[in-house]
Formats: C-alpha cells, structure tokens, sequence
C-alpha cells in the first residue's frame, strides 16, 4: 500500500489513475493474488502492481483511502474470492446475497452444471466436488416447508 | 391510484348498493345473502385498507424497513440508521427509470434524498466464472450480453488481450473495420443517452428520434456481422466477415441523414428551458473527486479531465486517425449531456476517416480454431461509450483462459451515486442517474 500510495503521488511516478483491481487465485495450496493497474500519463502506460495474499489467512490492506473508487472493486474481490480488506469501511457482498457462504470465482468452486465438461474445457485437478459448499442448499432444504421459505 | 379511493360525490345520485363501509350490519347480511351464489367483487377500498403501512403519495415505490439482521459494516449503519423523520424508499429493482434491474435504497427526508445504498446483483450471470470455462474463441460470444448497448467493445477488449497473449496481430483492415464498427456502436448507445435522458426527466419524443437512428445502425451491423444485437464478430486475430455491399449502401443512407436526426434531438433538448432547469447544476461531478471514484469515459470527460483511452494509449488503428479528447467544465448532468453530443459527432468525423483510408488485404490471420497461448498474462483496455473497459487474462497454457477479469465502466461508475444524489429531489435522481448512463447488463456481469 505504500509502494501504491508513492506511486500515485511521486511526481516522478504520477500514476493518478486505478484502472483496475482484481484478485486472481493460484489454486489450492498456492496463494491469492490481488493485482492493480495504474495509468499514468507522464509515461503512458500501464502499471501492473501484484500483492500475494496468503490463501489461508486471505487479509490485505485496503487501497479505499487511496482511491475511493476501489472500494466497489474491493467489493467484488471479497464477494467473488473471500479476499478481507482491512480499512473497507463497507465490505459487504455486491453481486450474492448476503447470505450467501461461498466465494464462487476461486478454482475450488465447482460448477454443479456440466459446463466443464465441454471438450475443449480441459481438466481442472483443482475443482474437486468435495470442497463445494453445499450448506446453502441444505439449509434450503430444511426450511422449505415453513412459509416464506425457498421454494 | 388516487381515483380508486375518492367517494361517490355527495351531490351525485347514490348508486344502487351502498358502500359496503357505510351499510349497517343488517343490510351488510341482507346484501351478503342477495349475492350469494355470485363470486364477490371485492371493494376497493377494503383492499387499500389491506395494504397496510403504504401511504398513498409514495405509490410505486416501496417503503422498505431496514434489514432484520445486525448490519454487517460501518457503512450499512450509516445507512440503514434512521433519524428523526427520515425514512428508508426503495427504488427498483421492477422500476422503468433504473435501466435495467438496479435497485436503489434511498434515505429521504420528505422528499429529498439525503443517502443512498444502490443493491446490485439482480442480473449477475457470473460471466467471468462462465469464460474461465470456454474457449477463447468462445469467450467472445459471452462477452456480448454484458454491455448489451456496446456489444461490440465488449468483443473488443477481449480480443486484443488474446492477441497479445497468443502473440499475433490482426490485419489493418480488420483493424479499420473493428474501429468502424465500434464507432457505430457508440453512436447509437450515445444517441440512446440522449433519449433516455429525456424520458427519465418526461419527455417523450427525442426516444423515438434516437431509435431511428439506433434502427439504422443496428440493421448496418446486422448486415456485417448476421445478428442485430449480439453481434459476435470479432475474433482472435480478425473479424468475422469484411465489409459488404449491404452494409456500405446503408451506411452511406445512414450518413446522409445521421447529422438531421442528432439536430432534432438536440433542437428539442439544447436549449429547451425545462430542461435544463432540471439537468444544469444537478449531480456536479468535480474532477477531484471523479478521479478519486474511478469514473472514467464521457462522465470524467465533462468534469474537465482529458483522459481518453484511444488518445492515452492508443489501440490501433486510433494512432492513424485524427481527433481530439473532448472535455466540458461543468461536470453536470447538463455538461455531460453536451459531452455525450459532442462525442457522438467526433464519432461520425472518425468514421468518415475509416472509411476513406479503409486499406485491402485479408481480415482475419491464420488461427486456430481452439487456441493454447503460452502462460502469460495480458491486459487490454479500450475507450467504450461508458468509459474504459479493461480485460485482463491469464493463460497456463491450456484452452481455455486461467482468470478471465473485465473491469465495466458503469459498475465503477455507479459508486458516485451516493456522493451525487444527497440534496437532490427523488425525481432528479433519476436524471442524474441517466446522465450516467450505467447499463445494468455491464454492471452485474
């Protein structure tokens, strides 16, 4: 986050602009990587800026004091990957429902549909059905009678 | 709505059967056992009296309470914390002036918004999980529906990522015809702004004006590409099909008139009183905080920052072409009107370009169908009608892409909601928000 912060405000650097936030993950066992790209027209070009996030304790500093305008990407990292952001003061899930548990874009997260088995799909040794989170639909299941439940 | 609570006016004659409110329990027995056999009818006033906790002057929305469970961050407190005579109005997501299906909860004071917590995810199709599983090539057919007013960015993006990552170049003529294309594009999703600007501030008829232009367009690139909305015609290292004579007969009709459909438009809208009473100093954007948010495109533009991705980091062929970065000072939604009008006839003066310096040659190199670039990663951004729309892969080598990210103007747009909407009217936050011109599609991915 300082590397970030002397980027944006060194003139010699002047990256004024986050293009871009995203968090990649690297597979079980490996690490989550959340990756930034800075525009900056003293030398036009992009800045790609890589932070490793350790996959068992996912917690990262978060750049919303940098740039406010992170703040739905940090968003989007946490409902997607389950990436913490310390310092978010709004880190709640944007896309899911709140009460949602899993965090569908990390490779463990199984399509339950057959999508992958396209011929050109290829063949994930990381998605593996026994890391799927399957609470949501049990707790679907157990309150289907009462009213107002899923149906 | 009002019409079904008003009573039968006194001097009126009284209707045959008495409102069932005023009968007497003998008469109500009476009327009962004389309607028996038939189905009920019920009355209207019953039913209003069913809908309890509704007041009458907020019909079409809906009065939400805050949420039965602790809030979970600071902000949610914030919001979902009501004070003294303050209340919480949802707006959406069913709502005809969202654009789509976004759902806005606003804090209103009477009838003036003092925060608001727009809810996203109605349209989340997951799009990015859904490319991690297909093939490059096919990528570009998901990509369409993201966007759905700037399909052909959306294919833009991803193809110049894969590119790079496979490590060839398309043609200069496919290069020319992409940019010819996607300045059709953003003709049409500019001049669609502009209509429904004025449909969410209760004018009809500059809608109409932009669908015929949208029709004109939209049938041009059908005619390049088979399919009207979802245009699929971009590919790894190409595109689809070269230029027919089809689309160059309408494109040259187009032309001929495009200029006279903008200027009804604008006649209507420019310099009408009404209008800009209500867009000219409403949601004032400064450039401060603009950049601070993330907004980029038409929106940054008319708040007086020159950055525009074809001129900062040009994408071929924009290196060739001759334009300028065009900025307002106003930073409202006035000025970002104007910026989208201005925009729009920059983007006739570029396709007069393309077309004149259109070179020969082939349209598509040599590629395989299902494509294995070496590991690596790309990142490709362009200037799309709502601003810059990145795309950024990695590849492990096998057929399909590692992690497929897009970053969608729109949805970053969207956080400067809470910042301009406080002050405001309800009404004036839905123009406010048309100015913006998010596209939901684009948001929730």
């Amino acid at each position: 986050m300082d590397a970030l912060k002397t980027l944006r405000d060194d003139p010699a650097f002047a990256f004024w602009f986050l293009a871009d936030a995203a968090a990649v993950d690297y597979g079980v066992g490996n690490w989550f990587e959340v990756v930034y790209h800075l525009y900056s027209d003293r030398h036009p070009a992009w800045l790609r800026v890589r932070v490793k996030v350790d996959r068992s304790n996912p917690v990262t500093p978060s750049i919303t004091s940098l740039w406010e305008g992170a703040m739905f990407h940090e968003r989007e990292m946490y409902d997607m990957m389950g990436i913490v952001f310390e310092g978010n003061r709004d880190l709640r899930r944007i896309y899911m429902s709140p009460d949602y548990r899993s965090f569908p874009q990390r490779k463990d997260f199984l399509l339950p549909d057959d999508a992958a088995d396209s011929p050109a799909a290829g063949n994930r040794p990381l998605e593996r059905p026994e890391t799927w989170d399957l609470t949501r639909l049990e707790d679907a299941a157990a309150h289907r009678d009462e009213p107002g439940g899923p149906v | 709505m009002t019409t079904t609570r008003k009573r039968p006016a006194p001097d009126k004659p009284a209707p045959k059967r008495a409102p069932r409110r005023k009968a007497a329990p003998e008469d109500e027995a009476a009327l009962r056992a004389a309607a028996e056999g038939q189905p009920r009818i019920p009355d209207p006033l019953e039913l209003d009296a069913a809908a309890r906790g509704r007041r009458p002057e907020y019909y079409g929305f809906d009065i939400v309470p805050p949420p039965d469970r602790p809030p979970q961050t600071e902000r949610e407190r914030e919001v979902y914390t009501l004070g003294d005579g303050e209340m919480l109005v949802n707006m959406g997501p069913q709502h005809p002036s969202t654009h789509g299906v976004m759902r806005l909860v606003l804090k209103v004071r009477g009838e003036v918004v003092i925060d608001l917590d727009p809810v996203l995810g109605y349209l989340h199709r997951g799009i990015e999980k859904l490319c991690e599983n297909a093939t490059y090539t096919t990528v570009l057919t998901y990509v369409d529906p993201m966007d759905y007013m700037s399909a052909m960015h959306n294919e833009h993006a991803p193809a110049l990522a894969f590119e790079k990552l496979y490590g060839i170049k398309a043609p200069r003529r496919a290069e020319y015809i992409r940019a010819l294309v996607v300045e059709l594009n953003r003709v049409f999703s500019h001049g669609l702004m502009m209509g429904f600007l004025a449909l969410d501030l209760g004018g009809l008829t500059p809608i109409l004006y932009s669908f015929i232009n949208r029709d004109q367009v939209v049938d041009m690139l059908s005619a390049i590409s088979g399919q009207r909305m979802l245009f699929n015609f971009f590919r790894v290292g190409g595109v689809n099909f070269d230029v027919n004579d089809e689309f160059l007969s309408r494109l040259g009709t187009w032309r001929a008139e495009v200029l006279d459909t903008i200027e009804m438009n604008e006649k209507l809208l420019t310099e009408n009183e009404i209008f800009a009473a209500r867009t000219k100093g409403m949601g004032t954007l400064t450039a401060r905080q603009a950049i601070d948010l993330g907004v980029s495109g038409p929106n940054l533009r008319a708040s007086g920052v020159a950055f525009d991705v074809r001129k900062a980091h040009p994408y071929p062929p924009y290196e060739e072409l001759e334009f300028e970065v065009i900025t307002q000072q106003g930073g409202d939604t006035y000025a970002r009107y104007i910026q989208r009008i201005a925009e729009l006839k920059q983007s006739i003066h570029l396709i007069d370009q393309i077309v004149d310096r259109m070179p020969h040659g082939p349209v598509q190199a040599q590629v395989p169908g299902i494509i294995r670039p070496k590991p690596g990663r790309a990142y490709a951004a362009v200037e799309s009608p709502r601003g810059l729309y990145s795309v950024y892969a990695i590849s492990d080598g096998g057929p399909n892409p590692y992690r497929f990210r897009m970053r969608d103007p729109s949805f970053i747009s969207l956080q400067v909601m809470p910042k301009l909407m406080p002050g405001h009217l309800i009404a004036d936050t839905m123009a406010i928000m048309a100015s913006l011109d998010p596209i939901m599609g684009g948001v929730d991915k």
